[in-house]
């Protein structure tokens, strides 16, 4: 009897395991992000929908789109989100000039040092993004290293204006986000082999002519990845632009918090939230499509 | 016989959990003794601890617990917590601005006095039925000696266009330094809107906006900026750390800023609240707050050294100039406010 069962019991449990295991596993993710993302999310589109009493800073209920209008007809706001889309595009652009040939070498060198080339791009991503502004803003100042050295060695008698400008917003998420543009490259130019490029060569391209045609298309999965985080990440910048900004520079991120905390105008700050995410994903989607049915033509 | 005894796996989660559950019990009892702050962080957190909770309250067995961070987040968590039953803190450092605020939104708890012994020494100015006033000073002028050689006399002669970049204004500030502007040009606590277009000037003329205080200090300290408006207490505060100011008390008024404790509806531990309400007022407290943070007492029976005194305080001439807030018309406005502020006055 008890050997009957020994003998069955692994084959029972195999079958009932077979429908429940693609569920069982599934599941704990699926309720994780259903409750901690889409739930708020929703909520959050709810409230974008209410109404606001700017006297008594109260949110009423109501069902109406007059903060989206409001957004998208002041154009306080909108030069806000021009603003963050030309910022986000620029250093996805930098990055990716400066990071293709950084990529490059990290992926094709034989050193034996290649290991800490690796570690110490990826060193930056170790410290905070507002710890890293704090350093940018020694930096920046008036009286900080760059204005203390230049003005030390006689080039300039009046500090430049770095912090609490663009330049310094620019300057500060490249720098935060050029590892995740490196690394995306360089694992997959790793994986493009060295022989196609010699096999270019060996047909008489220049070395301009193999990167337009075969380095590059044959890249271009990691230039997507690459250039999506980074665009992303720099579209909800938040901990740069308000450090290094200042309060006369505006992005979509510090706005969103803004109108939540200072005033409590939590269906603004909801719209505002949506517009900026879907002006995200709108134009990470245009970018993709555009750059895949390049690479087919 | 011998299945009988057997524990499966089920059971013996079962029993985990009923053992955490009776665990939790004494737990809940113990927190009674537990209050949490919703404060400022920095200084005024770490002289809270000198001056009210280790030498008050921790004798007496409360565990005092921190929730720091500026007051907008606070306040914002207050409001998202308005519905719940039970919310996360039992007291809240706000100024008198933002306690008449949130009071107005329905989430501040009116202060029974009769619990709080030391009320009794309280300043009547600083009992607000939502809250108890802690600290308070003044909106003064700040100028560099070196830099300014005729002294200003009040915020008229100080937010004027002629400073150009050598005037630096808060942007955090941004409701007291409408209502400097407004006194200025001939406005009123009620009334702010004269003040605005000097502002713009001002800002036209090349005046600096920085984000914080601790920025607007730095700018002072390297003498970015030579001029600046800013509470009386933190211009003594500079002071003691060698920047080289002098204070004005303007001939147009002195805003008041009030400082204070006010107890979430929903606090978990109204009682706590209220020992930290009454331990603040104790006189030790509130002079150990006048020497280390340049405030002034809001007890009668605070008694602040001489040399302090003439630091912190204001004479009597100054103090029939001292004005508090209108705080229904702030609370009113401050949408407004906020929106000139950024749109017109920034952007």
């Amino acid at each position: 009897m008890t050997d009957t069962a020994l003998a069955h019991g692994p084959v029972v449990e195999k079958r009932r395991g077979d429908g429940l295991t693609a569920a069982a596993l599934i599941t704990p993710a699926t309720i994780f992000v259903a409750l901690c993302l889409l739930a708020p999310l929703a909520i959050l589109f709810r409230y974008s929908l209410n109404d606001f009493i700017p006297a008594k800073k109260m949110m009423v209920e109501a069902v109406t789109a007059a903060n989206y209008v409001k957004f998208f007809t002041d154009p306080y706001y909108t030069s806000i989100l021009l603003t963050t889309v030309r910022i986000a595009v620029l250093v996805t652009l930098v990055c990716l000039v400066v990071g293709f040939p950084l990529a490059y070498v990290v992926a094709r060198t034989q050193s034996r040092w290649k290991h800490l080339l690796i570690i110490s791009i990826v060193l930056p991503l170790f410290v905070g993004n507002s710890v890293r502004a704090a350093g940018w803003m020694v930096v920046f100042g008036n009286k900080g290293f760059v204005n203390a050295s230049l003005m030390g060695f006689g080039l300039i008698d009046k500090p430049i204006e770095i912090m609490f400008t663009e330049k310094a917003v620019i300057i500060g998420i490249i720098a935060v986000n050029l590892p995740f543009m490196v690394l995306s490259l360089q694992s997959v130019i790793e994986g493009i082999d060295r022989a196609v490029e010699e096999a270019a060569f060996s047909l008489g391209a220049p070395p301009a002519t193999m990167f337009r045609r075969v380095l590059w298309p044959l890249a271009l999965p990691g230039i997507l990845a690459g250039t999506i985080l980074t665009f992303i990440l720099a579209m909800n910048a938040y901990a740069t632009p308000f450090l290094l900004g200042g309060p006369l520079f505006k992005m979509m991120a510090p706005l969103v918090y803004n109108q939540f905390t200072q005033q409590t105008n939590w269906p603004f700050g909801g719209a505002i939230a949506f517009i900026l995410m879907t002006v995200t994903l709108a134009l990470t989607v245009a970018a993709n499509l555009i750059i895949q049915r390049r690479a087919r033509s | 016989m011998s299945r009988s005894f057997m524990i499966n796996r089920r059971t013996a989660l079962g029993g985990a959990a009923a053992l955490a559950a009776g665990a939790a019990l004494p737990a809940h009892a113990q927190d009674n003794k537990r209050i949490v702050v919703g404060t400022w962080g920095g200084d005024y957190s770490r002289l809270l601890a000198k001056n009210i909770e280790t030498p008050l309250l921790a004798p007496k067995g409360w565990d005092v617990v921190k929730d720091e961070a500026n007051d907008p987040p606070r306040r914002a968590k207050m409001l998202a917590e308005k519905s719940l039953r039970r919310g996360t803190s039992d007291i809240q450092g706000l100024s008198a601005a933002n306690m008449f605020e949130m009071n107005e939104q329905g989430v501040l708890e009116q202060i029974d006095y009769s619990k709080l012994p030391n009320a009794q020494n309280l300043i009547p100015a600083m009992k607000y039925a939502y809250g108890v006033g802690h600290i308070y000073s003044g909106k003064v002028v700040l100028y560099n000696p070196k830099l300014v050689s005729t002294p200003p006399t009040g915020f008229a002669d100080t937010l004027d266009p002629k400073h150009g970049e050598k005037l630096g204004i808060i942007d955090i500030q941004y409701q007291y330094t409408l209502l400097a502007a407004g006194l200025a040009s001939g406005g009123s606590m009620s009334n702010v809107e004269p003040g605005k277009e000097r502002l713009v000037a001002c800002k036209k003329a090349g005046a600096r906006i920085y984000p914080s205080n601790e920025a607007l200090a730095q700018a002072l300290k390297t003498e970015e900026i030579a001029l600046c408006i800013m509470w009386k207490a933190r211009a003594v505060q500079w002071q003691n750390a060698g920047i080289n100011i002098e204070t004005v008390a303007p001939k147009e008024g002195v805003p008041m800023y009030v400082s204070g404790f006010g107890m979430p509806k929903n606090a978990p531990n109204k009682a706590g609240a209220y020992a930290y309400l009454d331990a603040m007022m104790e006189a030790s407290a509130q002079e150990g707050f006048a020497v280390d943070m340049g405030y002034n007492p809001t007890v009668t029976t605070a008694k602040v050294p001489d040399d302090t005194q003439k630091r912190i305080g204001f004479t009597d001439e100054e103090k029939k100039r001292l004005v508090d807030l209108d705080y229904a018309y702030m609370a009113k406005n401050d949408s407004a406010f906020q929106d000139w502020w950024n749109k017109s006055f920034k952007g």
